[in-house]
């Protein structure tokens, strides 16, 4: 568990890191470095956005599934490492 | 009713002022009880049940799919017409609408859907989530350290070298430095392997941290040349100081050999590491027992190899036949042998008889097994010599590191004289390993300090041209020559 916090803890520090995220496959936050309000509404957009993807995944070939997701924007960029129980959410800006 | 796609059936039921409950019903129908300030409110509404729930198979229609959570978009529904369709970027902003117009509403938002310390504390301990964070955790640190911005504009804008970049006839560069705050400071690194797999992977070993007793003593690193991320791959840990491994043998027969300072040397299969495969005792000339430091195997063979000892000698030897131990002795070294590298470059013409030796005495040694004097002494360095090895792609060029930081290439047909590129590492430390990758374009080396540090060559010196081959050839010849007019001269003046 410590080795946990030391990872989220690494990660966090990394050059322009905003936040980290963790949803169990129902959308609900497990852990976060954000502000609950931002938490949950990062959780829930992103939540969806993934089941979207991985569907499209699917659909396309149903032997294949998500492994990755990277949003980029204008201002920052969101990466999701999904899982068959859990998402890691990380948001970045990469200019900093 | 219109098709109210996107909705999760329930597990959960609350009730709460203003909540909406969900029956999850075989019939796929959904008795919604809604229950608002203005009181209570029954109303049937089909719903296309969509579950996404971990174990279960997903299932979705091509309709658009609309969010899956929140309650609050159970309540939405009833009050509006159910034949409208909604589009998955409406519904949130129709939410937050929603969410604006009922007070109650907002406090299902969190709560319902949300998990008590204790159940996440539970959910952050268990196997699943360890695995999961395991992996995307590494998944992650490798895209972040990537800083590639695809979008980026270079009209008006200065374009910056990047790093790492080798200028054009640079001889050496350093290209990475792996370095572990935890794991690898205040450690000597003891080996290095290059994966013959993965051309990014290495894997250093390291001894035991004095300043920290209660860590594990022996540390493996796997580090990883392809990503920016300055954080091992892989760590292993054990009880004991690792020394040095090797693998001999091909994919499907091989064997591990280990070598200790009492002589022993075992080989194990790599299936049943709890006992050796088959030991055998070293022993030179029926009594004493080589204490060995270093060994080598030619390319190739699973028989015959080379030993270094504490002595300064170095020992032929063979694993299995009627001959099995010890075959010759190489004297010539004046302090414990540190390294050994056997040629492994092939080409035209065949040098595997050749082998290099490091020393404590300050000197770098090339033998042959042909004979059991040393051709050549290379002399250059001022302090103890810990590593040598031949590339594995140029006949001609060998790598040796020593204690005062400095990393030599010896190419023999240039110079035996001087090395044809050095290197000295910044800090006073000294260098303990080095190991060509398996491409010959670069070195690593480790130092006592825990740093793995990994040098590009030059092309013009590390690519071999067709005529080094032969080249070498003369090159040997040349040696050989002066080697014995050099033991003529040395006869004559003991007689004269």
């Amino acid at each position: 568990m410590a080795e946990v916090e030391e990872t989220l803890k690494r990660i966090q520090s990394q050059k322009g890191v905003q936040g980290i995220i963790i949803v169990n496959a129902e959308g609900i936050p497990i852990k976060t470095t954000l502000d609950n309000s931002s938490t949950v509404q990062y959780a829930g957009l992103i939540h969806q956005s993934v089941m979207k993807a991985r569907s499209t995944v699917r659909d396309i070939d149903p032997q294949n599934d998500l492994t990755f997701l990277r949003i980029r924007s204008k201002k920052n960029e969101i990466m999701i490492a999904p899982d068959k129980d859990y998402f890691l959410i990380v948001i970045q800006n990469p200019s900093d | 009713m219109g098709d109210r796609s996107g909705l999760q059936a329930a597990s959960q039921l609350f009730w709460k002022q203003g909540c909406t409950m969900m029956f999850k019903d075989v019939a796929d129908f959904c008795i919604c009880v809604s229950m608002t300030r203005r009181g209570l409110r029954l109303g049937m509404a089909k719903v296309t049940q969509v579950d996404f729930p971990p174990k279960e198979m997903v299932s979705y229609s091509k309709e658009t799919q609309t969010p899956t959570d929140t309650q609050t978009h159970t309540q939405a529904r009833p009050e509006e017409e159910e034949d409208e369709e909604e589009l998955a970027e409406a519904k949130p902003a129709e939410d937050s609408q929603e969410k604006k117009a009922d007070q109650e509403e907002k406090q299902e938002e969190a709560p319902p859907k949300e998990l008590t310390e204790e159940e996440k504390m539970h959910l952050l301990h268990s196997d699943e989530f360890l695995t999961f964070f395991d992996r995307g955790s590494r998944i992650v640190e490798r895209a972040l350290s990537e800083r590639v911005d695809v979008c980026f504009d270079y009209s008006g804008r200065d374009l910056e070298d990047k790093e790492g970049e080798m200028q054009a006839g640079a001889k050496m560069s350093l290209n990475r430095t792996f370095s572990d705050e935890r794991w690898s400071k205040n450690r000597v690194v003891t080996c290095l392997d290059w994966s013959p797999q993965y051309p990014e992977l290495l894997v250093a070993s390291y001894n035991n941290n004095e300043d920290v007793p209660h860590e594990p003593d022996g540390v493996a690193l796997v580090w990883n040349m392809k990503y920016k991320k300055t954080t091992p791959e892989y760590t292993f840990h054990c009880q004991h100081p690792v020394y040095c491994v090797n693998v001999v043998g091909t994919q499907n027969a091989h064997n591990l050999i280990s070598i200790s300072t009492d002589g022993k040397m075992c080989s194990w299969s790599l299936d049943m590491l709890s006992q050796p495969q088959d030991c055998l005792e070293l022993v030179f000339k029926q009594s004493k027992a080589v204490a060995v430091t270093s060994m080598a195997f030619p390319l190739g063979d699973v028989n015959n190899f080379v030993v270094g000892s504490e002595d300064g000698s170095v020992y032929t030897a063979c694993r299995h036949g009627s001959k099995a131990g010890i075959s010759d002795v190489f004297e010539g070294h004046h302090g414990p042998v540190t390294g050994l590298s056997c040629h492994s470059a092939g080409g035209p013409v065949d040098f595997s008889h050749l082998f290099i030796s490091a020393s404590f005495d300050w000197t770098v040694k090339l033998w042959t097994t042909k004979s059991t004097r040393p051709l050549y002494s290379f002399e250059d360095s001022c302090d103890y010599v810990y590593d040598v090895m031949w590339s594995p792609t140029h006949p001609a060029l060998f790598a040796c590191v020593d204690g005062s930081g400095r990393l030599d290439l010896w190419n023999l047909n240039n110079d035996t004289e001087v090395p044809s590129a050095s290197v000295v590492v910044d800090g006073s430390t000294a260098l303990n390993r080095v190991r060509w990758s398996h491409s010959g374009r670069e070195i690593a080396t480790g130092d006592s300090d825990g740093q793995v540090l990994v040098y590009d060559v030059g092309e013009p010196i590390c690519v071999p041209k067709p005529d080094e081959w032969s080249r070498l050839v003369h090159t040997l010849m040349e040696i050989n020559e002066n080697r014995d007019e050099g033991d003529e001269l040395a006869a004559q003046r003991l007689v004269a």
